[in-house]
């Protein structure tokens, strides 16, 4: 609520001035040119690229730092090699938003240091009701990501399939990714956690609550 | 009286047809006044010296055009009111050094196109607009140099520079670029930091640090992003003081004062990363002596 006072706020505020928005256009259409692919990107939506790449860039941050906290508890135990595997696909993730993070010259969200502490939090706390808890909490994050790949993919078509091309095949990859984890933690009796669906609902609305800060600030 | 002003002009911006008539108001006003000032054979006389498109006494006309098609698909000789204000402010960027920051080096240069010194009346009265505008000049044209300097280290023509060096070298470049103005640069400064400018004057100096890091060839996704670019804002900002008190020849006390922030912040970043080191190493000896008490205290069977 208080967040979004503030954007109404800061929106009244440029509406109020009315001329600030006129030295900000040469931000608004921006075209870039992919050295590595040869690929040319004219006249993108910048502000929704933006956005896209700094959500995603922070959702695989706070994934890699939960999937940190699982392994300093849960490092030594029997599931220790599956979250290993699925962190460093987490890892390359994390690498290819750096590198797109780069060349679209995207900010990267501020909260960063709080994701790093929170996620770590949550995964090594979840680790600690057993590893079943931890595969609980696989599965609500990995859920809740997938379908904001799906969100944001459907984002992407609406705009223009053709330009994004790129962007798209990524996502899709990575959603594919996602779901595999999720279905993993499946496999792994995350619904013999304890408390597993009130467990799931609060990690989702706490996700929830991630994407909508880290696109924003 | 400010704040009732630029309300008004909000609401003419916003709504075509207002703007189409504040348009053709002040074009009317701007003939009437050169009627007065002017024989009837001369006027017509600097109306033929215009070149077609801007001739004043057709402006009310092409507004009339604008009652139809607002949507942007104007004829392509049709300068929209944004491109006439960028024009006119460029103009007047000649008569800073005389006039100042204000409303008569605007009119000055609109004079100098052709057009009435009424146009002034299109713009705030403070010089904000002007003083922004050849803020965001400046810094396309840095960052159209920087992009010259990396095409050249691209092509193998240039050696690449150092962070440091190149940062120095940046910053200087976009400060020299006040000199013609600097008489009369602390006058926009103390205009830049009035609060309604403060939100278009941040942007254009986040942009501007962003355009300077980037071709340094930054690399940063963390929280790091931030500090490079705040700490450059900062040098920024003070070596421009320093510069505006600067009575060196050829500014030399001010590039001095630049060196030494810049390998300040140099040494700063070293220091921050011995710290982060120096605390990491710090927290895995607090692990293993948490691993050896656990150990001691029977608490690390295996489950």
């Amino acid at each position: 609520m208080v967040c979004a006072f503030l954007v109404n706020s800061q929106q009244l505020f440029l509406c109020l001035t009315g001329y600030e928005r006129k030295w900000n256009l040469q931000t608004e259409q921006t075209s870039l040119r992919f050295y590595s692919t040869g690929m040319t990107l004219d006249n993108i939506n910048k502000p929704d690229i933006d956005r896209i790449i700094r959500v995603d860039h922070a959702g695989e941050y706070g994934a890699n730092r939960i999937y940190a906290g699982q392994m300093a508890v849960l490092g030594r135990t029997t599931v220790g090699p599956v979250i290993q595997q699925m962190w460093n696909q987490e890892k390359d993730h994390l690498k290819k938003f750096n590198e797109l993070m780069v060349t679209f010259r995207v900010r990267p969200t501020i909260l960063l240091p709080f994701w790093n502490v929170a996620g770590f939090a949550l995964g090594a706390g979840t680790a600690l009701l057993g590893k079943e808890g931890a595969m609980a909490c696989t599965v609500a994050v990995e859920e809740s990501i997938s379908a904001h790949y799906n969100n944001q993919m459907r984002t992407l078509m609406e705009e223009d399939p053709e330009k994004y091309k790129e962007l798209l095949q990524i996502i899709k990859k990575f959603r594919d990714d996602e779901l595999e984890h999720h279905d993993i933690g499946l496999d792994h009796d995350a619904e013999l956690a304890p408390a597993y669906s009130l467990l799931k609902t609060a990690i989702q609305i706490g996700c929830k609550a991630a994407i909508f800060l880290s696109e924003r600030i | 009286a400010g704040w009732g002003c630029r309300g008004w002009r909000c609401r003419v911006l916003r709504c075509p047809a207002q703007r189409a008539f504040y348009a053709s108001a002040l074009m009317r006003r701007a003939s009437d006044e050169q009627k007065q000032e002017l024989p009837p054979s001369s006027s017509q006389q600097r109306y033929e010296s215009h070149p077609p498109g801007d001739r004043p006494d057709q402006e009310p006309q092409r507004s009339h055009h604008s009652y139809t098609d607002q949507g942007g698909e104007e004829s392509e000789d049709y300068e929209s009111e944004e491109q006439l204000q960028q024009r006119i402010l460029t103009a007047a960027l000649k008569f800073v050094p005389a006039h100042g920051w204000t409303a008569d080096a605007i009119a000055e240069g609109a004079k100098s196109l052709g057009l009435s010194v009424a146009a002034a009346g299109m713009f705030h009265t403070d010089g904000s607009e002007l003083i922004l505008h050849f803020v965001s000049q400046c810094n396309s044209e840095l960052s159209n140099l920087l992009e010259q300097q990396q095409k050249l280290v691209q092509l193998g023509q240039a050696e690449k520079k150092k962070t440091d060096q190149f940062l120095r070298d940046a910053v200087e470049a976009r400060l020299r670029m006040l000199i013609p103005y600097i008489e009369k640069w602390p006058q926009a400064v103390s205009i830049l930091l009035l609060p309604h400018n403060i939100p278009a004057s941040l942007n254009l100096l986040t942009s501007m640090v962003d355009d300077m890091w980037h071709y340094a060839g930054d690399q940063s996704t963390d929280i790091n992003w931030y500090t490079r670019r705040a700490v450059l804002a900062g040098i920024y900002n003070t070596t421009e003081l320093v510069m505006m008190q600067d009575s060196s020849s050829d500014f030399e006390e001010t590039w001095h004062f630049l060196e030494n922030r810049i390998a300040d912040a140099m040494t700063m970043g070293h220091t921050a990363k011995q710290v982060q080191s120096t605390g990491e190493a710090l927290v895995q000896g607090l692990m293993g002596a948490a691993v050896t008490v656990k150990n001691l205290a029977g608490l690390n069977q295996r489950r």
